[in-house]
């Protein structure tokens, strides 16, 4: 279980999260909303150690994270799919990782089975597609058969049949009693495979409740645009219409 | 990619009792670091160019050496230092720097909250390394300059004192030059600011200095990290140093721990940066 209290991230004159509070229960899927540059990665980054909060708290069923003895038992972490040295191959990238919590060669292999990467796992990561390199940071974050995962944008890159995949898997983990923390901007999955939804704009919660109950009137993207249309960072605008101004992207 | 498997993994029931513990140790994340650094093709080419250099400088500068018949042959064979030290100061600068070029760092720092272990492993890892090639390198120059010695006569008996200084100190050199490079590649995690970094310190400003000498430019020369290299400087040469300096003369070992306490200070900076910092 993921608990953020009143968590605020400052970068210099930045404020990238603000007072956020929220929780991500075991045995759920929440997904968690919002625009890009909302603050949705610096949050996770914070959940996970990366980075020092500027105040308040995230902790893992309870502790810091950093405080955790074993925390690729505890909690399985991607973040980013080039998280991988481009010269390693996908095997030794994922042992490397295994080794520091005396993970065997048994559970790599059940992995890379489970992530379908036996044929490419002695091929070089930087030779990856983006798709591969979702897999691959599925699979860093299964080594340790952890009981809460923090998924930044697990489907992103993923061909129709890895986006099924990764939906079954989450709900799957989730119904074995495990936490998972799920960013995505693709509502239409979400709506499928989360129970709950936490919104953020501008590093500020906007909403956070199931999602019945959010989409209840319409669709959860209607919601969502509802929700963020005063946080939306950058805007695009269509063709012909420049030289009108952002409505909620004015900086 | 078709087939893959849909199942999710199942909680795994686990050993009532296993002696082992579940979570990070240093010894694991040693044997993490030692993976990252032989999973790497190009450490093996590194090593490889680095060997070569420093026999293929040994040979080349023995060629043009004029030493007196039944001087010590140990100043043809490590001469190749010069070179080769950029080797080592590239294999410390890329496991320090590449973490973070890469993204790695994301997946390591999850796995050791703690940082510093990472930091730790990363050193002795890197020193082995180092010690590792070193002593091939010299093996190498040594058996590239045998000819060369056995033209002009020269001796190389481990049991003369100053031969042996003069051995283990490309051995020890080299592993000094290593270290700084880790620390300036955690420190600034760049691969290419930690190599220029590394360059100036070493070499170029050292001659630059060398341009305008006096009390305050031969001071300064004295303590830069490039004064580890005294240590497989002769007798001779360093008399001839002394003589042309205005400055300290640090000898041999005092020269080396110059270049330790540089390595030690990086180390030390890159520590409270990662320690204090974030990751990203």
């Amino acid at each position: 279980m993921i608990e953020v209290a009143a968590l605020t991230k400052r970068y210099g004159p930045t404020t990238a999260v603000d007072g956020l509070t929220f929780t991500a229960r075991a045995g759920a899927v929440t997904g968690f909303l919002g625009p890009n540059g909302a603050g949705k990665s610096t949050t996770m980054r914070v959940v996970v150690g990366l980075e020092r909060p500027t105040s308040g708290t995230a902790t893992v069923d309870g502790r810091r994270y950093a405080d955790l003895p074993a925390p690729l038992r505890t909690v399985g972490v991607m973040l980013d799919a080039r998280s991988v040295h481009p010269g390693r191959t996908a095997f030794r990238h994922l042992t490397a990782l295994a080794r520091t919590h005396g993970i065997g060669r048994a559970r790599v292999d059940e992995v890379i089975g489970m992530t379908g990467l036996e044929s490419v796992a002695g091929r070089r990561a930087g030779t990856f597609s983006l798709g591969m390199g979702q897999r691959l940071g599925i699979a860093a974050a299964l080594l340790g058969d952890p009981g809460t995962l923090v998924l930044d944008e697990p489907v992103n890159g993923l061909d129709p049949d890895g986006v099924l995949w990764v939906r079954r898997l989450v709900r799957d983990l989730a119904a074995e009693g495990r936490a998972v923390l799920l960013s995505s901007h693709l509502m239409h999955e979400l709506a499928l495979c989360a129970d709950r939804v936490v919104v953020i704009g501008r590093g500020r919660l906007l909403a956070d409740a199931p999602v019945a109950e959010l989409a209840a009137d319409g669709s959860l993207e209607d919601a969502y645009l509802r929700l963020t249309a005063g946080a939306v960072e950058y805007q695009g605008r269509a063709v012909g219409e420049a030289g009108t101004t952002a409505v909620g992207g004015a900086r | 990619m078709g087939g893959v498997p849909a199942t999710a993994t199942a909680r795994r029931a686990r050993p009532a009792r296993d002696p082992r513990p579940r979570g990070v140790t240093l010894g694991r994340v040693v044997a993490s670091e030692a993976d990252k650094l032989t999973s790497l093709r190009s450490t093996g080419w590194l090593a490889l160019a680095t060997v070569a250099a420093a026999a293929a400088t040994a040979w080349g500068l023995g060629m043009f050496a004029r030493p007196e018949p039944g001087a010590s042959g140990a100043p043809i064979a490590v001469a190749g230092a010069v070179l080769s030290q950029l080797g080592f100061l590239v294999l410390g600068a890329r496991t320090g720097a590449d973490e973070y070029r890469s993204g790695t760092a994301r997946s390591t720092f999850a796995a050791v909250p703690r940082r510093l272990p990472v930091l730790a492993g990363q050193a002795l890892v890197t020193a082995a390394a180092a010690l590792v090639v070193a002593v091939i390198a010299l093996g190498a120059a040594v058996a590239a300059t045998a000819g060369l010695r056995a033209a002009a006569g020269l001796a190389l008996d481990v049991t003369d004192p100053e031969t042996a200084r003069l051995l283990a100190g490309f051995v020890l050199h080299q592993t000094g030059v290593a270290l700084v490079g880790l620390g300036l590649g955690a420190l600034v995690r760049r691969p290419d600011a930690a190599l220029v970094a590394g360059v100036l310190a070493l070499v170029v400003l050292d001659h630059l200095l060398a341009t305008n000498p006096g009390r305050v430019a031969d001071t300064a020369r004295a303590l830069l990290p490039g004064a580890g290299a005294r240590v497989l400087l002769d007798d001779g040469r360093l008399d001839a140093l002394a003589a042309g300096s205005l400055g300290p003369h640090p000898g041999p070992w005092s020269g080396y721990l110059v270049l330790a306490a540089w390595a030690a200070a990086l180390l030390a900076a890159a520590a409270y940066r990662l320690r204090r910092g974030d990751v990203t």
